[in-house]
């Protein structure tokens, strides 16, 4: 398997897991943890997209909630301490690759010349 | 206690907050300009391939020759298109002529279209259906095929259609994914040398014994790669049959 079939299967891979964790949560979860989505179902298929590309933040607040181990209040609170970090380190990884694509980049191999290592039947 | 300043939108903005916004906005823009023309003047020159529109609708007649991609070698040229002249075709996105042309191998045909040219290299976008490609009349002259013998060569594999001037850039990795979709979709792919092979940089490039290229060299497109293979020149163009087992990227 090469680099791009491996990164294929590992997309796959986790939409499928999504795609699982949006059916669970979104038929189930969502009522147990919500008591505003009760009874409410048009929306559920719009948040379908977000839970394929973030599903493991969403098992993990739906663990939280359910089991109440953080403070009331914590468990409401959107993640934001990490932010800042993220954007840092996302803003150095683009230049990280933008330099790393360039610095590996092949240069033109003008010097080699062709080279005839047999000659045509007809020649 | 300071008092922190605080922004409000329907309100003008407090002054230490003023100054701030004009400066990361300052700082953005021009950072985002400085960042897109360093990256823009990296990049390696697209070269002058393109669509001739200008030239008008080409009209040639000439015999239909695969290879197993589809060449013709004229016989009625027009002003720009010169008998003894071969050239490949290509249809219109991402497709080649195959399924057109394999009817008429070696009879005579008339094929109109578009050129694209880039330097020695052109080749003819025709018109769908029998309008771009049906069989003349006449006998058509046997094209005998002369063996260069066995080369090892440098340089690239591009889809020919892109690199004659569909896209720009039309080589390079940037353009690796493009290229290998117009390869699937039997557009000719062709091989650019590092320093011309009797006489031309371009060479029309198939797999061994007259086979299409091989899957395997699809993951060498777009790279810079030495491999071995053997020339034959049909009518005025070269194909080198690959060996896909000689295959080395370069440095």
């Amino acid at each position: 398997m090469n680099v791009a079939e491996a990164l294929v299967m590992v997309m796959q891979a986790w939409g499928i897991i999504g795609a699982v964790v949006a059916a669970v949560f979104l038929t189930i979860g969502i009522d147990r943890i919500d008591a505003d989505a009760r009874g409410a179902y048009i929306f559920r298929p719009l948040l379908i997209p977000g839970v394929l590309l973030i599903w493991p933040l969403v098992l993990w607040r739906w663990w939280q909630t359910e089991t109440e181990r953080a403070a009331w209040a914590e468990r409401y609170r959107p993640v934001r301490a990490s932010y800042g970090i993220a954007v840092v380190l996302m803003s150095l990884g683009i230049v990280a690759i933008v330099t790393l694509g360039l610095s590996v980049r092949q240069s033109w191999p003008a010097d080699i010349a062709p080279l005839q290592l047999s000659e045509g039947a007809r020649q | 206690m300071i008092e922190k300043p605080f922004f409000v939108g329907y309100l003008p903005a407090p002054g230490p907050l003023r100054t701030f916004l004009l400066t990361v906005s300052i700082l953005l823009i021009a950072g985002l300009g400085i960042a897109g023309f360093l990256m823009g003047a990296a990049q390696d020159d697209p070269g002058p391939g393109a669509f001739r529109f200008d030239y008008g609708r080409q009209t040639v007649t000439g015999v239909v020759e695969l290879t197993p991609y589809p060449i013709l070698h004229v016989t009625q040229g027009d002003d720009r298109i010169q008998p003894g002249d071969s050239f490949l075709m290509t249809a219109g996105g991402k497709s080649g002529v195959d399924s057109r042309a394999e009817p008429l191998n070696g009879q005579l045909a008339q094929v109109s279209g578009v050129v694209l040219e880039r330097g020695d290299l052109y080749m003819l976008q025709l018109r769908s259906g029998r309008n771009g490609l049906q069989a003349a009349e006449g006998d058509a002259p046997v094209i005998a095929p002369e063996p260069q013998g066995r080369w090892k060569l440098a340089g690239e594999i591009c889809d020919g259609k892109c690199l004659a001037g569909a896209m720009r850039p039309g080589r390079g990795l940037a353009h690796k994914a493009c290229a290998n979709l117009c390869l699937l979709g039997d557009v000719p792919p062709i091989f650019v040398s590092t320093q011309p092979v009797l006489g031309e940089e371009f060479l029309l490039v198939t797999g061994a014994n007259g086979t299409r290229l091989p899957r395997a060299a699809y993951d060498y497109i777009a790279q810079f790669i030495t491999a071995e293979g053997e020339i034959t020149k049909r009518g005025d163009l070269l194909v080198w049959e690959i060996d896909v087992d000689t295959i080395e990227v370069t440095e």
